[in-house]
């Protein structure tokens, strides 16, 4: 009964569309590999030779590989210290909702995520130089604890349809909380955590503001803030502005490229799961 | 059991201390090797480079002293998120803004009033801070000095036969035969809100004068009754200027006019050098912005582009100070300026670069103007008012503007 | 139980004593900055009451950047809304190089907003007049950005194109949990393709459709790395968002007491209109 040919509308349409998502892309790509003598003669065509300089002097102009490392290390610091502690808190709420302090706490976390990060932006830039915590170690403290008030939200609900027996078996051997927790319900949280995980990955590795007003070390700087140095720097040189943004974009392009079906799968399962 | 979740929290908190280790790795490196740390903070983009040589051989010189450039973009910004987190560079370079003035009024800065570093700093400018402030203390020692006025073509000048107008009236008969020409007059860059100051700095300077803003402030005039030549003229300005002039940035508009598409571009000797990057072999000169009829009350406007100062918190005081002393050194200013094609704030030190040639006559008599937006609040925006004033073309409208906008941030205080 | 219960609190505090410091207590700061005169830098301040609220109302910029800031957001929710679900139903169609296309849409997600702002900037300043000049139009060869009444179209072209690829997805996900039995039984009765999707696809992506106008409102009235990569605000203050006002007002413009003022009513609003939307939103999924 069920149609099985293509449809072949829906395809085209999906094609043209994708195009529209492609273009800018090329774009950025082919301005890369060109020279300004290539770029007078047409924006559009694809370079000639291929212009592997504007690389080179992108890299070294900012100290692309030093960024780099701040990036990554940044964002996977954050994301396990996100899985670890995040799911703990709100296991330890979601199997207290009777119990008044974790009702009240609960509440407290997920409130925040309607308050506009203008309101502690000034505030907490002295917060956390008081703290010496202007630095790589402060802006991951900062991602983990952030991350508490969509984090819980999203893990409480998903904790809630667990059922008790699991843990109360787990009690009955003798298991301590924190071994229940570390042998039953965490390995059980691996599809949500999967969601959180890539949310937590893409939104660290990309955001601008926080590392803007944060980080007082030129030497801590992460890509998407020594994209902003570059803008004032390269002037006039738009083949090796392009190149830069090119080797910005590139390390999520490739994770991307070899895990997109994981990571487009763990977001399906998030949004149908909770 | 415990040892499975604990496990790894040791490893994140080791990783952690491990990551806190390398950060303060370069202080206490320097600390072991009884070096002082100076840390220098500029905003300067174009001239991070030239620093970084000049620093060089300041470390060089003075091996018990290590100074570190800090650079960031939005300089002023940042400044003041440290400035409110008590966390101040020891030495900043930074222009005579509104932003240093408040700073200064703040008394975060070292008073150089008696010190023997502002000796050969030429007095104009010493007096352009004072005034700019409005305080006795001298809070900042001028460096390198600018001018904004309008760089031209000059094969472009030969080729249409024209001279170098003096006046406000030749200036725009000079702009009327280019553009019968068939060309364009000024290449204008006002996407980017700033730029719109390079036309109005010198038509308020010369044609109201800064002694305007205190009587502002006092209450004594409005922008309405005063400002309507300014406004007219930055407006007349746009007929000679080429298409979509809002889309343009200013670095589209330093390659444009490397590139030959304009015969005039109103702008800051600092584009210099990137108009030369974009084309080397470009000939250019510069002259003051004729901004009235009587030519001897044409000023050019010029201005501190870069002071240096000293933070009152600083723990190497000596230090820094020595820095400031070592870049005020007649050599080392010169490197600054014929490389950044600025000029000096240090007495007997010239630009003798053949493209500015034309402006020598205006710093030796004197015949300075300093830069008008820096009288007025930060706070306001003025150039996003120039912006929109630009675009909307409707005087009135933008006069009222200046005026409500001036009183609303002063009743803020 | 007892233990037990230690446990729990062990788990809990430490997150709540870092979360207080570091988020609940500089939003309290902020809240009492606001009604102070404190410029941010200085050493001292004095209390104004409620000076700074009674002049964020007549304050024209102030007025300027919630209405450029609520048009914008309302015409990108509707739009990433509408874009997104009319990909997610093509790529739930039958089509050829199904996991193909699917990657390529949601690409745009994994990508920096400034970055994308920058290549962006380019190609409206660069490309886009290239193309408009040679179509022979006058209007289309001119950098929209830089057109005080266009501008903010060219940030909402900007915020389309990268903000649908989340959404598809989400809508692919919804689509994926419709049984398929229930279509085969509609065709049985021979409906259409529109009443197919108006009776049986939409009721049951309801509660998809109010996370994803819910996620890209919040998004929309926050808007601030695009804007900062393509106009920073102008021509003039034309596309000045809330939140660019608050952050240049606060640390550029030495007015942090008075952008305080500024967030907490941004703030109220913001609270004020997820609880209006959710309400809304979820009525209709009842009775639909």
């Amino acid at each position: 009964m069920m149609r099985k040919t293509t449809n072949w509308t829906s395809t085209i349409l999906i094609a043209l569309g994708s195009l529209l998502i492609l273009f800018p892309l090329y774009m950025t790509i082919s301005i890369a590999l060109k020279n300004p003598e290539e770029m007078a003669v047409s924006i559009f065509s694809l370079p000639t030779g291929l212009h592997f300089e504007n690389f080179r002097n992108a890299i070294e102009a900012t100290n692309f590989f030093n960024a780099l490392k701040n990036s990554v290390v940044i964002t996977v610091i954050s994301v396990v210290f996100i899985l670890l502690t995040n799911s703990m808190v709100a296991y330890a709420i979601a199997r207290n909702m009777k119990d008044k302090f974790f009702k009240v706490l609960y509440f407290y976390f997920i409130s925040a995520m309607f308050i506009p990060f203008q309101i502690i932006m000034l505030p907490v830039v002295k917060v956390t130089t008081d703290l010496h915590m202007n630095n790589i170690v402060g802006l991951i403290i900062l991602y983990v604890v952030y991350g508490l008030a969509f984090n819980i939200f999203v893990y409480v609900g998903y904790i809630r349809s667990i059922p008790y027996e699991l843990e109360e078996a787990a009690t009955m051997d003798g298991a301590s909380t924190w071994g229940t927790y570390w042998k039953i319900i965490f390995p059980l949280l691996a599809p949500i955590s999967a969601t959180i995980g890539i949310l937590s990955c893409l939104s660290t590795w990309n955001d601008f503001m926080l590392p803007l007003i944060l980080l007082g070390d030129q030497n801590s700087y992460t890509l998407p803030l020594v994209q902003y140095v570059f803008q004032g720097q390269f002037g006039t040189d738009f083949n090796l502005a392009f190149a830069s943004y090119l080797l910005a974009l590139t390390p999520m392009v490739i994770v991307y490229l070899f895990a997109q079906k994981w990571i487009i799968g763990g977001i399906t399962q998030g949004a149908i799961k909770s | 059991m415990m040892k499975k979740v604990i496990k790894p929290m040791l490893a994140g908190v080791l990783a952690i201390s491990l990551l806190s280790a390398c950060g303060n790795n370069g202080n206490s490196e320097g600390a072991s090797s009884g070096k002082v740390e100076v840390e220098f903070f500029q905003g300067k983009a174009e001239a991070k480079a030239t620093f970084d040589k000049l620093i060089t051989k300041f470390n060089e010189a003075n091996p018990e002293i290590k100074v570190t450039q800090v650079n960031p973009p939005d300089a002023e910004t940042v400044l003041k998120t440290r400035v409110a987190k008590k966390d101040i560079p020891d030495v900043v370079g930074m222009g005579a803004t509104d932003t240093f003035s408040t700073l200064s009024k703040s008394g975060l800065f070292e008073d150089f009033t008696n010190d023997p570093l502002i000796k050969d700093i030429q007095p104009a400018y010493l007096e352009m801070l004072t005034n700019m402030t409005g305080l006795t203390e001298m809070n900042g020692v001028p460096f390198s000095t600018n001018a904004n006025g309008v760089i031209y073509n000059k094969a472009i000048f030969k080729e249409l036969n024209l001279t170098i107008p003096k006046t406000w009236d030749e200036f725009m008969a000079v702009a009327q035969k280019v553009k019968d020409s068939g060309q364009n007059a000024f290449y204008l860059t006002l996407k980017d809100a700033w730029t719109t100051l390079s036309i109005f700095n010198p038509l308020e300077s010369n044609i109201v004068g800064l002694d305007f803003f205190a009587q502002r402030a006092a209450g004594t005039v409005t922008f309405k009754d005063t400002y309507r030549e300014v406004a007219e003229k930055q407006l007349k300005v746009l007929d000679f200027a080429q298409k979509d002039v809002f889309g343009k940035n200013y670095n589209d508009g330093n390659t444009a006019f490397a590139k030959g598409e304009s015969a005039m571009y109103l702008q800051g000797v600092w584009a210099i050098p990137e108009i030369q990057k974009a084309n080397p072999a470009i000939e250019l000169g510069v002259f003051p912005f004729p901004s009235t009829n009587d030519a001897t009350k044409n000023k050019l406007v010029s201005g501190v582009d870069t002071l240096l100062t000293v933070a009152k918190s600083s723990k190497h005081k000596e230090e820094a100070k020595k820095f400031v002393a070592f870049l005020l050194q007649p050599d080392n200013i010169k490197q600054y300026i014929s490389e950044q094609k600025a000029f000096s704030a240090v007495t007997g030190v010239t630009q003798d670069d053949a493209s500015v040639a034309d402006l020598k006559e205006s710093f030796e008599s004197g015949n300075l103007v300093d830069f008008a937006d820096h009288y007025i609040p930060a706070g306001m925006k003025v150039e996003t008012i120039f912006q929109e004033f630009l675009q909307k073309k409707d005087i009135d409208a933008y006069l009222t503007k200046f005026d409500t906008e001036w009183d609303k941030i002063s009743n803020r205080k | 139980m007892a233990k037990r219960r230690i446990a729990f609190y062990l788990m809990t505090i430490p997150a709540l004593l870092l979360f207080f410091t570091f988020h609940t207590f500089p939003a309290l700061q902020g809240i009492f900055y606001a009604f102070t005169n404190w410029d941010g830098f200085g050493e001292s301040y004095d209390f104004v009451g409620f000076k700074n609220f009674v002049n964020l109302f007549k304050d024209e910029n102030v007025i300027n950047s919630y209405i450029f800031t609520f048009k914008y957001a309302i015409v990108v929710t509707i739009l990433i809304n509408v874009i997104s679900l009319l990909i997610a139903l093509g790529l739930n169609a039958k089509i050829k190089f199904k996991n193909f296309f699917r990657g390529v849409y949601f690409l745009p997600n994994i990508l920096s907003v400034l970055i994308v702002g920058f290549i962006f900037n380019y190609l409206f300043s660069n490309v886009l007049t290239t193309w408009g000049a040679k179509m022979g139009s006058e209007f289309l060869s001119q950098n929209i950005l830089g057109n005080a009444d266009w501008a903010w179209i060219g940030i909402v072209i900007v915020a389309v194109w990268q903000g649908i690829a989340f959404n598809t997805i989400l809508y692919l996900a919804g689509l994926q949990t419709i049984p398929k039995d229930l279509y085969e039984a509609s065709n049985l009765d021979g409906a259409g393709k529109f009443r197919e999707f108006i009776s049986i696809t939409f009721p049951l992506l309801a509660s998809f459709f109010t996370i994803n106008m819910v996620l890209a409102m919040k998004s929309g009235l926050m808007v601030f790395d695009q804007i900062v990569a393509l106009t920073g605000g102008g021509p003039g203050r034309s596309t000045q968002s809330i939140a660019l006002l608050i952050y240049t007002g606060g640390f550029q413009g030495g007015e942090f007491a008075y952008q305080s003022a500024n967030a907490v009513i941004y703030f109220i609003v913001i609270i004020v209109i997820s609880v209006l939307q959710l309400k809304f939103l979820q009525k209709r999924e009842m009775d639909m």
